[in-house]
């Protein structure tokens, strides 16, 4: 999916940059880290253990633990549920925790 | 710990009108939500430092959720946002998660307004990048002001496809197709004379309809989304026809391109805490599965434990508005507090009665024509977490085809994060299909704390119960195993 942001006037702000696997994405603040993926056209949050099959946005309300992430070293954060900062650094999660 | 009249869990639009309620008769308020910003799922708001200009269709319900939002500013109000109620250790002690730390909040009456998610229902593809719930895609646009793709079909069943159908138009998408598996068209007739108790709710209902209509978006009645395809995303869906006897038509599916999946089967409510303290619960289909049993008086099988909103059954949020007051206002009552109680409640009750018929006419329009379970494959994933196939369970079932409790310990089904929250419905379904019992005398497995994921960390301030050991599943509750 390409996701992108909205224009309807919405004043959101001074971009930001934080990094997924080392590649620069512009976030605006208090966007979450999945939704600021997905308006990059980055979907792939993880891959499984078993299958190793990719993984994203799901549910989007924190119940499906789909779209867990390491952040900034912490595997299995929601990225749904967890705000981007400037600088913080993301990567695509393998398995249950480490970083791919 | 912390000492209050009324707890309330979830600060969606039940739980605010609850709190708001409960203010006015003078009551102590501490609520707790899970989200960093109050108005749960409908009432979601985007991030604080957007600065929105007031002119969007996206704002329409934000004088709504503000006049709504006052009341956690209230002196007598204690709002715990980020906050996972994990445990109900007495059914008046709530035990809370948050800030790193668990605290126990004591209370003279609990509202549970935990609101509900979208009922998974898994069919091939399900799983891929891409393909997201409905909720999933209302948060993106209401939290983020955001969409997940540039040509997307919306599908599944129920009148929640409508709006976001509708939502992402006003977004600028080209929404591909809507797939809804309820033939509406041919039920509209009989619909009507609900639809018209509450005028304003149709005429929402109509611009929904109109938007998509005016924007020329096919809307596919009586089909379902039978696959998505894709390798690393969804880039297309195959959609098939329902017949009159609920069979998907195989020999008649046509193939859509998409880069992104909406997929909404109707909502489920979060009943897990209320399951963890022993409320009596019921099993009703057309309001999202096990429900909480009620009084008039919105008070669970548990004197004290009041339930409200999408959370105790599906309804919407008109319904939750007024059942959280109703609630709240009981509640009032049995603390001897409530203040012209009768009237509050004759007006709260003849507005509720109203939008219920409009509620039960959408039920009827919207009841599913087929039996998901047709949509799997043997490869299709049903637990999402553990990445159990529908065809493991077949297999497992030929073997010992006998319960819920025993599938899931030799599956691991139900063991990941999301707590069965994704899979459980469908085992069940599974497991009654292949015993040919209902679902309502099924034995589900126990539901033990935590009720939501926590850090361990966060117990290290819990107070220490004396040690007990834990009561089996097999044996009758409370017995120790010995």
């Amino acid at each position: 999916m390409t996701g992108r942001r909205v224009d309807d006037g919405l004043d959101r702000g001074q971009p930001f940059q934080f990094f997924l696997d080392g590649e620069a994405i512009v976030a605006y603040p208090g966007e979450s880290i999945a939704a600021a993926l997905v308006a990059h056209g980055r979907n792939v949050a993880r891959r499984t253990t078993r299958a190793d099959v990719p993984r994203g946005y799901f549910c989007g309300m924190g119940v499906c633990w789909d779209c867990v992430m390491v952040v900034n070293g912490t595997p299995n954060v929601r990225t749904c549920r967890t705000e981007a900062a400037p600088n913080m650094k993301v990567q695509t999660q393998r398995g249950v925790g480490e970083a791919s | 710990m912390i000492d209050t009249d009324l707890a309330i869990i979830g600060a969606g639009a039940a739980g605010l009108a609850a709190a708001t309620e409960a203010v006015e008769h003078g009551l102590t308020v501490t609520i707790a939500d899970d989200n960093p910003r109050a108005g749960g799922q409908y009432f979601r708001q985007p991030p604080l430092p957007f600065r929105r200009n007031g002119q969007s269709w996206f704002d329409k319900e934000a004088t709504r959720a503000n006049a709504l939002f006052d009341v956690l500013g209230h002196p007598k109000v204690t709002h715990i946002p980020d906050a996972v109620v994990w445990n109900l250790p007495e059914p008046n002690v709530l035990a809370v998660a948050a800030g790193d730390r668990s605290t126990r909040v004591r209370a003279g009456a609990i509202v549970v307004a935990t609101g509900a998610h979208d009922r998974p229902v898994p069919f091939p593809g399900w799983t891929l990048p891409g393909v997201i719930t409905a909720g999933g895609a209302q948060n993106l646009l209401k939290g983020n002001r955001m969409v997940p793709g540039r040509r997307i079909v919306v599908a599944g069943n129920g009148p929640l496809l409508f709006v976001v159908g509708a939502s992402l138009v006003r977004a600028g998408v080209d929404v591909a197709a809507i797939v809804e598996a309820a033939p509406v068209n041919a039920r509209l007739t009989a619909a009507l004379p609900g639809l018209l108790a509450a005028p304003k709710l149709l005429r929402q209902a109509i611009d929904y309809r109109w938007t998509l209509l005016r924007a020329g978006v096919p809307v596919r009645t009586g089909m379902t989304a039978v696959a998505a395809h894709g390798e690393e995303n969804v880039n297309a869906v195959s959609i098939a026809p329902i017949d009159g006897e609920g069979r998907i038509d195989r020999n008649r599916i046509e193939r859509v391109d998409c880069d992104a999946l909406v997929v909404g089967f109707g909502l489920t409510p979060s009943v897990e805490l209320m399951r963890l303290i022993g409320c009596d619960l019921d099993f009703h289909p057309a309001r999202g599965g096990w429900l909480p049993r009620r009084s008039t008086g919105f008070e669970t099988s548990v004197p004290g434990v009041f339930a409200a909103g999408d959370g105790a059954a599906i309804g919407g949020v008109e319904i939750a508005l007024l059942e959280g007051r109703l609630a709240a206002l009981e509640a009032a009552v049995r603390l001897g507090r409530a203040r012209d109680a009768s009237v509050r409640r004759a007006a709260l009750t003849h507005k509720l009665a109203r939008i219920d018929r409009f509620r039960r006419a959408i039920e009827r329009l919207f009841a599913a024509p087929c039996h998901y379970l047709d949509l799997l494959a043997d490869d299709t994933v049903v637990c999402r977490c553990e990445e159990v196939t529908a065809g493991e369970l077949k297999m497992r079932g030929r073997e010992a085809w006998t319960s819920m409790v025993q599938l899931k310990s030799t599956t691991r089904l139900a063991m990941g994060r999301c707590q069965g929250r994704n899979c459980m419905a469908t085992l069940a379904s599974l497991v009654a299909q292949s015993m040919g019992e209902p679902i309502a005398k099924l034995a589900y497995p126990r539901t033990r704390p935590p009720a939501r994921p926590i850090a361990l960390g966060d117990l290290l301030h819990e107070p220490i119960a004396p040690p007990e050991l834990p009561a089996d599943p097999h044996l009758p509750r409370g017995q120790k195993v010995t």
